[in-house]
């Protein structure tokens, strides 16, 4: 079966992993790359990259999702797959802003789905962290809960998932929570700086003093590479209809002391001179104690290490609810992928050296902290 | 094999003397000397400072001789004198004669107050961290001198009138410090010390960030270690006597390290603020004097001087 598929996110951390993998698929015949800025279409040079079609358009520009009405009608007409990736994963914007994406851009998703005749599978990436402050294992189904949310972030994709539970007896809807996306396991490479990696910034520039958790915190990491295999497996081979993925470390996962062990062994191994900083690690701590550290720079600080601060505690809160995911029904799902999952102690540490060889520890750090933080 | 113990080596007298004008936290705004709010630094914990129009050699000799006469020590039997500065006056008593930069404080100091047998040494270079030094020193001193008893650690700071009053939200007194270290005191023995030396943080001007940062992880892990070191968990320790930084950075720390809020003398941080190096002396001639302090308990103190240095002491009462 020749698919044609709508992506949306194609810029983002895992949809430029996953660009050139549905580029090289046999099953794939044409991919929608749906572009705010059609001049941003990710580079590649591999087979299959004339069945790239750059549309202009924005999810969160109403049902027609801002597209031409050429281009809407041909997209509806051929359209088989959507994976809608594209979201904001601004953690410390404001909840609106988040949502304006996050939840209208999903339900104009959803309207642009209803008139599509040829649909068989909606594949929408969320996040496993949808789970906000709740702690233990977190089942791979979908869930409601009043435990609450870390940031506007995993707020607005657990309404967005409300949404899509809400809408799956109409269409064939299936939901891929991911966790934390770091780089590419080859490689190392990260396609875009997320929070964690301007978190690692922050500890390289000794600007990262404490983080709430405790030393047995589990953090859930994965490889953008497997991430995007994955994702294309379970859109279009292995879809299934009203299902709920967990996409993430699962058992294979770093404890909080692991990781900033690992980092330091790193720092130290990839850039030998970093040792004599000296740089003590970051202190894992209670939240309360991280949050009237926080807020006391708040009040009094600098704005570097107001910014700092401000990074650290968009996503780190998250450690002090510590929980594993179960990934069992994911992991049946993806027996047939010829990826296998890599482990995080294989390339974790190369993550952190490509970000060191690249340069990104040497670029401003107060531009960069405060590009994040707004 | 004939095996000899260490003597012991304790804190047996401290005296201080702090400048005479108490200025409220609104009126150094008010004049300027301020960075942030007043009103910030006041929820922080700080209320007041003590300035002084006297030179820190001023205060550093009323300190010293406070100590001689309170505990009638003879001049005579003090083996050395250690002095201790942060700030630039207290480096040399300078005249408009270049050659003035070698008039050392410590040296009239001796002789004001005829300590001829003493030799004496500066200390400096250690900021906040430089009257612990000194007191670790003058402890290897007399463990290393067969002949020596006494060493009189002295730590003197005065700001320039000009100066700001607020480093890296603290904010910042005058004052002296005088502390008598004793072969075979049993009081305030020296159960053990370490300090720790990062010179990555040595730019003050431009890597206030980072210190403020590095300040916290490093504390803690001082402290755990000289803990451990000397096999003693926090519920054994009495009490803890801190460098009169801002309350909430003792709350905070408190929170990393895990004790109890009760176990800190904060009594004198709100109305004396931070005066350099002296704050734990003061505290733990304070805290003794307020009958805190009971036969035996373990005393933890800590400070941190730019540099960076963090040192932590143990003693036992």
């Amino acid at each position: 079966m020749n698919e044609t598929i709508l992506l949306t996110g194609a810029t983002g951390t895992v949809g430029r992993s996953l660009v050139p993998i549905l580029a090289e698929r046999d099953d794939v015949e044409k991919v929608y790359l749906l572009l705010r800025k059609p001049a941003d279409t990710p580079d590649f040079d591999r087979p299959g990259s004339n069945r790239m079609m750059p549309a202009s358009g924005d999810i969160s520009a109403g049902g027609q999702l801002g597209l031409d009405a050429p281009w809407s009608e041909e997209i509806a007409e051929h359209v088989t797959v959507i994976i809608h990736g594209a979201a904001d994963t601004g953690f410390s914007a404001p909840l609106a802003e988040l949502r304006a994406v996050n939840v209208e851009g999903t339900k104009n998703i959803l309207t642009f789905a209803a008139h599509c005749p040829r649909l068989r599978a909606i594949a929408c990436l969320s996040t496993v962290h949808v789970a906000g402050k709740r702690t233990g294992l977190i089942e791979e189904e979908f869930m409601e809960h009043s435990a609450g949310f870390v940031n506007g972030y995993e707020q607005s994709k657990y309404e967005a998932e409300l949404l899509l539970r809400e809408k799956m007896k109409d269409l064939p809807i299936s939901v891929l929570r991911l966790s934390t996306v770091l780089g590419d396991s080859g490689t190392g490479q990260v396609a875009k700086l997320a929070a964690i990696h301007q978190g690692l910034r922050l500890y390289y520039h000794s600007l990262a003093p404490m983080i709430p958790g405790s030393p047995s915190s589990p953090v859930d990491l994965i490889a953008s590479d497997y991430a995007a295999a994955a994702i294309a497996h379970l859109a279009i081979a292995q879809f299934s209809a009203g299902r709920v993925f967990h996409l993430c470390g699962g058992r294979d996962v770093l404890s909080l002391d692991e990781l900033l062990r690992l980092t330091h062994d790193a720092f130290t191994r990839y850039r030998p001179s970093w040792r004599k900083r000296s740089i003590a690690m970051p202190t894992i701590v209670a939240l309360p104690t991280f949050e009237l550290f926080a807020r006391s720079v708040q009040a009094v600080g600098d704005n570097l290490l107001r910014h700092s601060v401000d990074v650290i505690a968009c996503f780190a809160p998250q450690l002090a609810y510590p929980k594993s995911f179960e990934d069992g029904a994911c992991m049946r799902a993806l027996a047939s992928l010829a990826t296998k999952k890599p482990r995080i102690l294989d390339f974790y540490p190369k993550i952190v050296q490509w970000l060191v060889e690249s340069g990104w520890a040497d670029r401003n750090v107060a531009t960069t902290v405060e590009a994040v933080a707004s | 094999m004939e095996h000899t113990q260490k003597p012991s080596v304790g804190v047996t007298a401290i005296e201080y003397v702090l400048g005479s004008e108490a200025v409220s936290l609104e009126e150094l705004e008010t004049r300027e000397l301020l960075d942030t709010q007043a009103n910030k630094l006041r929820e922080f914990g700080f209320q007041c400072v003590r300035m002084s129009r006297e030179p820190s050699y001023e205060l550093g000799l009323q300190a010293a001789r406070k100590l001689l006469q309170s505990c009638a020590v003879d001049p005579e039997t003090v083996d050395a004198v250690f002095y201790v500065g942060a700030t630039p006056d207290s480096q040399a008593l300078l005249t408009a004669d270049p050659r003035s930069a070698f008039n050392y404080p410590v040296a009239q100091l001796q002789y004001e107050l005829e300590l001829t047998r003493a030799f004496t040494m500066g200390v400096s270079q250690l900021g906040c961290a430089g009257l612990m030094t000194a007191v670790s020193l003058a402890r290897s001193f007399l463990l290393s001198s067969e002949c020596a008893s006494r060493v009189l650690c002295v730590s003197a700071d005065v700001l320039p009138a000009e100066n700001k009053r607020e480093m890296i939200y603290n904010v910042i007194s005058d004052g002296a410090c005088a502390v008598l270290v004793e072969k075979g005191g049993a009081r305030n023995r020296i159960m053990g010390y370490r300090q720790i030396t990062k010179g990555y943080y040595w730019d003050l001007t431009t890597k206030k960030n980072e210190i403020a940062a590095a300040y916290f992880p490093t504390a803690r892990a001082i402290m755990q270690d000289i803990l451990r070191e000397s096999g003693i968990e926090w519920p054994s320790v009495g009490l803890i006597l801190p460098h009169n930084v801002s309350l909430r950075s003792w709350e905070i720390l408190l929170g990393l390290v895990g004790a109890p809020a009760e176990k800190l003398f904060s009594a004198n941080i709100g109305r004396f603020a931070h005066v350099i190096a002296a704050d734990n002396w003061i505290n733990l001639r304070d805290a003794m004097e307020s009958g805190k302090v009971r036969p035996h308990d373990k005393l933890l103190l800590f400070t941190f001087g730019f540099g960076a240095n963090w040192a932590c002491m143990l003693l036992e009462h």
